[in-house]
């Protein structure tokens, strides 16, 4: 049978997995309050909140792409639909994240009282710019992706 | 002159049935993906070709054997109200599963046409299927169609039409082997001699007989030659017969499907590789949390600015009305009843409408059955199955369509275990309570606790199935099939409908039962307790305990003292039996939001209320008596005042021993302090 998938799937399934995990544990180390930063100030840099169930959604997408990278090295066909939905769910939660931003910008306009000193940088979250690798995938891939009325994904590498 | 017909619309669940309705009768209604969202008969009408049609829209069915209430209602209607033509709407994508169907409705005799919808997926996804083949093969008109899009309706009218007119029917086109063909034949001689079966098809009332069907059964025993019919059926064995007639019927779909389509098999569709994604073992529930986690995470954060809107414009409306009314009694009225009662319940409008809108598109992607699927382990650990998952899902909403949609449910007691703990799942009405008190006593960690009383609602739904099932409601597991449809990008439009459809209900609670709940607390709060001499609306006696209200609330205070909880709030517990949502806006009236500038949040957080206290006060509403509509509901579903009252005490027991425990507990370890 013809292989659904080449080098460039494993790869980015490695990388997004291994990121996704690492930051999403991360987020949940802070929630707990545990320091696990290399230098000081790291959670600030990287923006990570203390953020336990947000944490566990992103080790979750990194889940999903993990799986898929060890399917594809076993060489199985399917493990690719891993990479797909993980792009998927990682742009999702990329969008929730910059509604939360949306919604928060809106409500510092309607009661700028509650949000003095505020930037909107506060609200920014790994979320977001891990979401950029997904993006850069779904371009990269995006003949494989046909979002109208039913979700196709047709076979390529 | 015009002819008035009668067309039903049949199929299996989630194959558009209601998309093709709507589509012919123009009329809006909820289009989902729900697999036993038409549980109650839709009617409409449209007229095409001088001929007046009436529309019925029937509940989704995999068979017409007697297993499930939808089933029933759906062959009782075919059979005893003859529609003139049965419609049947067919998943292209799914063909053998649905025609399965198409074989049991062609022996009901009655005049049949084949919608084959979802012919835009099934294209979509490679197959190719020749509708004139299959025409001539069942011998009924096949009309292509594109529910969700109207496409292929008026071709679907044409042949409605053409197909009145014509003298034909569909009984014998499956032959079985002998014995069964044997059996079948002299059981249609004995009916033939009693008038009582003219009224049924007699090869498909045979075919039941044999098939042991007990409905059929329970109505030949009113016969009066029933003795006759026994005979014939003691010969036969039922559960064997009832097996070699379905492998007949699929062999014969089977021949058919081979010689009228090709089916695309050599890639994994889009929906397969989703699939094995979402319901992976050991992904496939976090996935699910993850999911809910981001809908709610939205529904809050996005919601907040809109609130805002709504709290300044009420706190302007109030303020207005103060201005303008002089009469100072009126003024209170409309000042601190009906606008701050009925505004500290239209504030969380965007909160319901967003959270409905997430359920949306969950349903309309086809995502909410695989949740169902998923959960079926877990439910079956409790003795139901991913079928219960459904009803309980949808009751984040309301609890109310969460109970209709048990209809689905084939098994009596699993349906009856469903409806009794289907309140303890939060609705959406119960969620003004929780922002309202975590917002004023936790602050950043309101999104915590919300999402722990929302755990807590599922937790003791599902703890209390299982105690259930091992006390009051044995039984014993059925087996189940749960179809998975193809995933579908919902549309903006559908998703706003169906929010729509659901948030209108809240709204309409506020502006009625609420603002009349409000009204009555404002009158209690204003009219003076026996005794106490002081006026009618003033001032001095208003909300507290010189008045009405205070009086009351301090009979039944001793109830809930040991909870945490004073006078005020015994009262607006007592009102929200009501409704939820009063709990808030009786609060905003005993806490008097109308007169102060500060919020109801502030001023509960500045101590009105100890945070255990609001805690417990949270988990007292979740559990505690579910509103009226959700109690009619209940005795309507379970059709018994017994299981109704049951539900009652149980749940307020339940939630008093809840808030004891956390208040008497919580404070002698000073929780939150
Ligand atoms: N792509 C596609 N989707 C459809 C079609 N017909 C209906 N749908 C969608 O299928 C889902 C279920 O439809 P519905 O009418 O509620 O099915 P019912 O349960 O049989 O009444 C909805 O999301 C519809 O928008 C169709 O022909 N093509
Ligand atoms: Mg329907």
């Amino acid at each position: 049978m013809e292989q659904h998938y080449g080098k460039t799937e494993i790869t980015f399934a490695a990388l997004a997995g291994v990121l996704y995990t690492i930051l999403g544990m991360y987020h949940i180390a802070e929630g707990i309050g545990i320091d696990i930063g290399i230098y000081e100030g790291m959670a600030g840099s990287l923006f990570i909140p203390g953020d336990i169930l947000g944490g566990f959604c992103l080790v979750v997408t990194g889940g999903v792409f993990l799986y898929g990278f060890k399917e594809m090295m076993q060489g199985i066909n399917a493990g690719v639909s891993f990479l797909y939905v993980g792009i998927l769910m990682s742009l999702l939660f990329m969008m929730v994240y910059l509604l939360i931003m949306g919604g928060n910008l809106l409500d510092s306009f309607i009661v700028p009282q509650d949000y003095e000193g505020w930037s909107i940088m506060e609200t920014f979250r790994p979320g977001i710019y891990l979401g950029i690798l997904s993006l850069a995938g779904i371009l990269y891939w995006k003949d494989r992706f046909s979002l109208n009325e039913v979700l196709v994904f047709r076979e390529g590498a | 002159m015009t002819e008035k017909i009668t067309v039903a619309l049949a199929g299996n669940p989630n194959v558009g049935k209601t998309s093709i309705f709507n589509a012919i009768t123009g009329s809006k209604q909820h289009v989902g993906n729900w697999p036993g969202v038409t549980v109650e008969r839709k009617m409409g009408k449209r007229k095409h070709k001088d001929i007046e049609m009436q529309i019925v829209d029937l509940p989704g069915t995999y068979s017409l054997t007697a297993y499930s209430l939808d089933e029933i209602i759906a062959r009782d209607f075919i059979i005893e109200e003859k529609p003139d033509i049965v419609v049947q709407v067919i998943d292209a994508t799914n063909l053998e599963r649905n025609l399965y169907l198409t074989t049991q409705l062609m022996e009901l005799g009655t005049k049949l046409i084949i919608a084959l919808n979802m012919t835009d997926l099934a294209l979509a996804k490679g197959d190719s299927i020749e509708v004139q083949k299959m025409q001539e093969f069942l011998e009924v008109p096949v009309i292509s169609t594109i529910g969700s899009r109207g496409g292929g309706i008026e071709d679907l009218l044409d042949s409605i039409t053409e197909e009145i007119h014509r003298t034909r029917t569909n009984e014998n086109v499956f032959v079985y082997d002998g014995e069964i063909e044997k059996s079948a034949d002299e059981l249609g001689n004995v009916l033939a001699d009693d008038p009582y079966y003219s009224h049924y098809p007699s090869r498909w009332f045979s075919m039941k007989l044999l098939e042991g069907d007990e409905n059929i059964i329970k109505k030949a025993k009113e016969s009066g030659n029933y003795p006759q019919i026994r005979k014939i059926l003691q010969r036969t064995d039922a559960d064997s017969f009832e097996a070699k007639i379905a492998d007949q019927r699929y062999k014969t779909i089977q021949t058919m499907l081979r010689q009228v389509c090709n089916i695309n098999t050599d890639h994994l569709s889009g929906s397969d590789m989703v699939d094995r994604v979402v319901t992976n073992k050991y992904l496939g529930i976090p996935i699910f949390l993850s999911l809910m986690w981001a809908a709610f995470e939205v529904t809050f954060t996005f919601a907040t600015p809109f609130m805002n809107i709504i709290d300044i414009f009420f706190g302007w409306l109030a303020e207005t009305a103060s201005d303008v009314i002089t009469i100072s009694w009126l003024a209170s009225l409309v000042g601190d009843g009906m606008i701050a009662g009925v505004g500290s319940v239209l504030i969380f409008l965007p909160n319901i409408l967003l959270l409905f809108f997430m359920i949306s598109l969950m349903e309309d992607s086809g995502y909410m059955s695989r949740a169902a699927f998923i959960m079926d382990k877990v439910m079956s650990k409790i003795g139901l199955h991913g079928k219960s998952f459904i009803p309980l899902i949808m009751g984040f909403g309301c609890n109310v369509p969460a109970i209709m949609a048990t209809r689905t449910i084939e098994d009596s007691r699993d349906r009856l275990i469903t409806i009794l703990i289907a309140p303890f799942v939060s609705c959406g009405a119960r969620l003004p309570v929780y922002v309202l008190l975590a917002g004023a006593f936790f602050g950043r960690d309101a999104g915590i606790v919300i999402f722990g009383l929302y755990a807590l609602g599922i937790f003791v739904a599902l703890i209390s199935a299982k105690l259930m099932r091992s006390t009051i409601v044995k039984g014993e597991d059925t087996p189940f099939i749960m179809e998975l449809p193809s995933y579908k990008i919902p549309t903006l439009k559908g998703s706003i409908l169906h929010m729509w459809e659901r948030g209108k209900i809240y709204l309409k609670k506020a502006g009625g039962i609420i603002l009349i709940g409000v009204v009555g607390i404002w009158l209690l709060a204003s009219i003076p307790a026996p005794g106490s001499g002081g006026t009618f609306a003033s001032e001095e006696i208003y909300g507290t305990t010189d008045s009405m209200i205070g009086f009351i609330g301090q009979i039944i205070e001793p109830l809930v003292a040991p909870l945490g909880f004073d006078w005020k709030i015994a009262v607006a517990l007592m009102f929200g039996v009501v409704a939820k949502e009063i709990v808030v806006g009786s609060m905003g009236v005993l806490y008097g939001v109308g007169d102060n500038e500060d919020s109801l949040t502030e001023i509960l957080a500045a101590g009105a209320m100890t945070p255990l206290a609001g805690l417990g006060l949270m988990v007292f509403t979740l559990l505690y008596v579910p509103c009226f509509a959700c109690i009619g509901v209940i005795k309507r579903e379970t059709g018994s005042w017994k299981w109704t009252v049951f539900q009652l005490l149980y749940g307020t027991g339940l939630a008093w021993i809840f808030a004891f425990v956390l208040y008497q507990v919580g404070s002698r370890i000073g929780l939150f302090a």
